[in-house]
């Protein structure tokens, strides 16, 4: 059972903030993704975690027992580098035994644990060799057993396989994982990579310039993003963001983008659920996969016109001018010919956002 | 590795190759020289042309660490024959070992020289590379105020010549009472090497990523165990190479050794010409004492080559 929670967590470098008022709990055997650009705080927050930095207020907890002042030997937490970290003057046998070591246990209980944990990660015929003579798989794979093998009560993750390249990274995302619901440890993790942090995490922390901006399932930061930052951040092509205007047609809700002359259709409910932000600035957020293309024309379809195509592969991407704006659809593979052709759009209401754009912040309409 | 050479890159081979072995020709010239005179017969030290092709000697040595005197009169040849051969070579020179009251062989003044200027050497180099280690690894990996001046300020001291401060330091050296002791000279040398050391190892030092130590630290380990455990085997290239060049500044040191030391703590730089002084120059004694005296700092290192190699290319090249 290892529960972490941070309250109120403030740093400073200098005059510079880079954690502000940072409050979040982690449960027992939660793998938590810390997500977010470089210099969003994100490695800064876990390093406080494992000690290595110390915090100018607020509180680490582990199990309700407040930590920030102990030393990072003392709080029992193990971790990931991205550099891996792996000591060049020792075999991976002694990278691996290095930890239980300063646990003061007997030869015959460090060779036993050394070895039960090269066996489930695969690696016991590298125990002898030096960690310059391994691939950059196999060096993970050796960090991730020197941190496993004492059994900490929480494992950290700095952007581990941020190093390797595409496919490998592919491959250790799915080891790690597998990992995680064998051994069931209290994870955080930090990675800028929004696919990573979707496919490992049980929860995805978004940090913004030492801000938290939202906790959540993957679906929920990636389906009911709470503000602009996370709406554009996560997801892969990002999503469309346009101001918007809302007008009241006879039947249904117009929503105009980039000043095109003619509005999208959306349902009149959207009219109450926008009552009282009448007046604020709105923003119209839709993921390229809500905006629905077709050839002919169709009722609530507007006719636009294709700029880009980006073929990749399964779908593609294309650029619809619509007023001013750019909107990016995702369609099938190849469904458009080419840039210049005319084609007829929509707006899909049950994948719109509206968000404020004074605050930024979602105005959570449903529809 | 390109399989296709030019004949211009074979070309540049050749030159490259003849140039290596002409500079290499120039630096062992004066070793050749200093090695082939501690070999010679005494006459055949001086010759003009030098002498290439000789009968290597002996005694050059035995004289080097004996007292001797002048012959007065040859041996009696039952003198000479229960002579050992190493009293026979003097004889053959025209000189006889000084013994004491109980037929000892008396010592001559090199063996205590040399150990002296092992004693130092070694000691000075030890603190100064010692020292220099930890105040690098502060430097390195925390916060110091005013770190940049500081580091200005350790270099200062070796910006004039240390010589220019010999005949103060003297002085103060002897009204603390420390003239002619192996401490004082240790202090010196240490006081010399340190700022070079600091230098030198810091350098060593920042190359070491931080990560590790912060491994170590996370593994359940304090910062003076991650600092043994991971900084040190680490640094142990930057220290060697640090150790040799203090090592060779402190063996080689002439100046103070001179005028600091006069028996007691002397070591072998000073002594070694005093030899020249009385009578007629025994230059195959002077060539032998040179001779010995060069063996420590091409033992270590030979010994340490790996890690100098690798401390001169150190930051170049990434691992």
């Amino acid at each position: 059972m290892t529960q972490i929670e941070l309250r109120g967590v403030q740093k400073f470098f200098g005059a510079v903030q880079v954690i502000k008022d940072l409050n979040l709990k982690i449960s027992d055997n939660e793998f938590i993704v810390l997500l977010g650009q470089s210099g969003c705080g994100k490695t800064t927050t876990l390093r406080a975690i494992a000690g290595l930095e110390t915090i100018d207020e607020g509180d680490i907890l582990i199990d309700g027992k407040p930590i920030q002042h102990l030393k990072a030997a003392d709080r029992d937490i193990a971790m990931v580098f991205q550099s891996f970290s792996l000591y060049p003057h020792m075999s991976v046998y002694e990278n691996i035994a290095f930890p239980l070591r300063a646990t003061r246990k007997s030869k015959t209980e460090i060779d036993s644990e050394v070895r039960s944990v090269a066996k489930t990660l695969q690696i016991t015929e590298l125990l002898d060799r030096k960690p310059s003579a391994l691939s950059g798989g196999d060096m993970q794979r050796v960090a991730i057993g020197r941190a496993l093998v004492r059994r900490p009560k929480a494992m950290l993750m700095d952007e581990p396989i941020g190093a390797l390249d595409a496919k490998l990274r592919e491959e250790m995302r799915a080891e790690i994982k597998r990992l995680h619901i064998k051994q069931g440890s209290t994870t955080i993790y930090v990675t800028h990579d929004q696919i990573e942090a979707m496919s490992l995490a049980d929860r995805i922390v978004i940090m913004h310039e030492g801000v938290l901006q939202q906790v959540g399932s993957p679906d929920e930061v990636y389906s009911r993003p709470a503000n602009l930052f996370v709406a554009q951040f996560v997801g892969s092509p990002v999503m469309n963001v346009a101001d918007a205007a809302v007008a009241e047609t006879a039947s249904s809700a117009s929503v105009t983008v980039g000043g095109a002359a003619a509005g999208f259709e959306f349902p009149r409910a959207l009219l109450s659920k926008l009552n009282g932000h009448a007046g604020s600035q709105l923003a119209l957020g839709i993921r390229p996969e809500g905006v629905l293309i077709r050839h002919d024309a169709a009722e609530g379809f507007l006719p636009v016109e294709t700029q880009i195509v980006e073929p990749l592969g399964s779908f593609d991407i294309v650029d619809l001018k619509v007023g001013s704006k750019m909107l990016r659809a995702r369609t099938k593979s190849g469904f458009v010919g080419g840039p210049g052709e005319k084609v007829f759009a929509r707006i899909d209401p049950a994948q719109a956002h509206f968000f404020d754009t004074a605050s930024g912040k979602s105005l959570e309409v449903r529809l | 590795m390109a399989a296709v050479r030019t004949s211009s890159e074979i070309g540049f081979n050749r030159v490259a190759i003849v140039a290596v072995l002409v500079v290499t020709i120039i630096f062992l010239a004066p070793i050749y020289w200093i090695a082939s005179t501690a070999f010679k017969p005494r006459n055949l030290a001086t010759t003009i042309p030098p002498t290439v092709v000789f009968q290597p000697e002996i005694s050059p040595f035995v004289k080097l660490f004996t007292k001797r005197s002048q012959l007065r009169s040859p041996p009696t040849p039952e003198e000479y024959a229960a002579a050992p051969w190493w009293e026979r070579v003097v004889f053959d020179g025209g000189e006889k070992i000084v013994r004491d009251g109980k037929g000892q062989v008396q010592w001559s003044g090199y063996p205590s020289r040399f150990l002296n200027s092992l004693i130092i050497a070694i000691t000075s180099t030890v603190l100064a590379v010692g020292m220099g280690t930890f105040t690098a690894y502060g430097f390195s990996r925390f916060k110091v105020k005013g770190e940049a001046d500081l580091l200005f300020f350790i270099l200062s001291t070796r910006m004039l010549p240390p010589v220019v401060v010999a005949i103060p330091m003297f002085l103060m050296y002897r009204a603390v009472g420390l003239n002619d002791s192996h401490i004082g000279l240790i202090i010196l040398y240490t006081a010399f090497n340190l700022s070079f050391s600091v230098w030198l190892m810091k350098g060593f030092m920042d190359e070491i990523p931080k990560e590790y130590e912060e491994a170590a630290l996370v593994d359940g380990y304090t910062r003076m165990e991650a600092f043994f455990k991971i900084v040190l085997p680490e640094a142990a290239t930057g220290i060697a190479a640090t150790a040799v060049f203090c090592f060779i500044t402190a063996w080689n040191e002439y100046a103070f050794a001179l005028i600091m030391t006069n028996r007691r703590a002397q070591t072998a730089p000073p002594f070694i010409p005093s030899q020249v002084g009385s009578g007629l120059p025994d230059w195959t004694v002077i060539a032998a004492g040179t001779f010995l005296f060069l063996l420590p700092v091409a033992i270590f290192t030979f010994l340490l080559r790996n890690h100098l190699l690798r401390g001169m290319s150190f930051g170049a090249i990434r691992k």
